[in-house]
């Protein structure tokens, strides 16, 4: 059975070190059920890191965390199934059909199949589902990561920089598809070194070199 | 173990595959260049050539599905598709016996495909116990497939392709030379010895499948 938690993530001391030089030092962060968090920061603040840290891809080096009341390194398996990382990367197959790459996901996370073509329809790529995904633009497949986003419809949602090289259009219907997620009360953190639009977010963190240096609510 | 997992893994690796027919494109001609160079350097001794034929076909079959495997990690991971994978929330052993499943069937063509040339440029006959010769191919791809897709892993997280034959070669030898000798004893019209040498497949398969299934959640996860 799901765990009941209103603290979504719960990061103590966690600290992340490639090759001997850390990349996100000390964090310590509280995110809570249904808030939208923007993490900032420059290039190289460890953004990612932290990101990829929460979403189970990477173990934290030294501290302890839980995510969705469950702990980081012991049940992974059981995080991963109720969040969505956005990540730079689509991770969709290019030989593969839009379609085909919702429907593979589906099936890896023991969801209906039939779950894919309303996902792809509400991120308005239903005209192209049968096009692989190698002709994509970056902005189609950012909307294709958020109609896999939808299909799965996560507790947690993970993004970064979800804004990066897409155009107008693009960005609105980004906007439009992460107004819906949080709508739903689902968590979100949007690690970005550009501000979201006015009233998306209800928290700023700032990190810098790794650390956080700066929390402070946003103003609705 | 998810069984659905295992065989979405299988087939969007096939639906792949079909797709940019990497193996059938690339990989086969390879082999063939390699058949014939053996053949123009070993002469018209047609003797010889049946006799070392079975060790050509083999050899011939492990480059091919070393570069293979080694293509497989590099689609999954210039797409960022392995973190999907990564972050799935299935044991990663399905994903290993997925990506296996696949891999046998590509090398399984392969091998077959490289058979039906060294049938035609060496004269072998392949076909006095097509049952036999289409088992001891079959076992042979698996243990060649369940070898490169625990290291192709390896060489992509590492960053290392140049590793891959490296760790590949020696461990898979015993399947190879197992494979050669099965072949061999096939094409002379015998089966003396052949249940043994397919033995020593199964038991070799066997260890690797377990061995894979095992360790790959400790290769794939951070």
């Amino acid at each position: 059975m799901a765990a009941v938690t209103s603290t979504v993530i719960e990061l103590r001391g966690v600290t992340r070190v490639f090759d001997g030089l850390p990349a996100v030092s000390q964090v310590v962060l509280d995110v809570a059920a249904g808030e939208t968090l923007w993490l900032c920061g420059s290039n190289g603040s460890g953004k990612s890191t932290l990101l990829r840290v929460i979403a189970t891809a990477l173990s934290p080096t030294f501290g302890t965390g839980r995510v969705l009341g469950l702990d980081l390194r012991s049940e992974r398996d059981e995080i991963r199934s109720r969040l969505e990382l956005l990540g730079h990367q689509s991770r969709f197959y290019g030989d593969l059909t839009a379609l085909e790459n919702l429907r593979f996901v589906a099936r890896l996370y023991g969801l209906g199949a039939r779950r894919a073509l309303p996902a792809l329809e509400r991120a308005g790529l239903d005209e192209v589902a049968g096009v692989r995904t190698a002709s994509f633009s970056h902005g189609m497949r950012q909307r294709l990561a958020l109609a896999r986003c939808l299909m799965r419809d996560p507790e947690l949602v993970l993004l970064d920089e979800p804004y990066a090289g897409l155009d107008v259009d693009a960005r609105v219907l980004v906007d439009d598809l992460l107004t819906d997620v949080r709508t739903r009360g689902r968590t979100l953190v949007i690690a970005s070194h550009e501000p979201p639009p006015d009233g998306s977010v209800s928290r700023r963190v700032l990190l810098e070199a790794g650390r956080i240096v700066t929390r402070e609510p946003v103003p609705g | 173990m998810t069984p659905t997992a295992v065989w979405a893994v299988a087939q969007k690796d096939l639906r792949v595959e079909l797709r940019s027919r990497y193996a059938l494109g690339s990989v086969l001609p390879f082999a063939a260049t390699m058949l014939l160079a053996f053949g123009f350097a070993l002469g018209p001794n047609r003797v010889l050539l049946q006799q070392t034929a079975p060790g050509l076909l083999w050899l011939a079959g492990l480059f091919a599905a070393v570069d293979l495997f080694h293509r497989s990690y590099r689609s999954e991971a210039d797409t960022g598709a392995l973190d999907g994978l990564l972050l799935a929330p299935v044991h990663k052993g399905a994903i290993y016996l997925g990506k296996t499943i696949a891999a046998t069937a590509q090398v399984l063509v392969l091998v077959s495909a490289t058979a039906v040339m060294v049938a035609l440029l060496f004269g072998l006959p392949l076909l006095r116990s097509p049952l036999l010769l289409l088992l001891t191919m079959t076992l042979g791809a698996i243990g060649l497939s369940s070898l490169g897709s625990l290291f192709g892993l390896l060489t992509v997280l590492g960053r290392r392709q140049a590793a891959l034959p490296i760790l590949v070669l020696p461990l898979v030898s015993p399947v190879v030379i197992g494979a050669i000798r099965a072949t061999a004893t096939l094409a002379q019209g015998s089966t003396d010895g052949v249940t043994g040498w397919l033995g020593v497949l199964v038991a070799f398969d066997a260890a690797f499948l377990a061995t894979g299934y095992l360790v790959y959640a400790y290769l794939i996860e951070d």
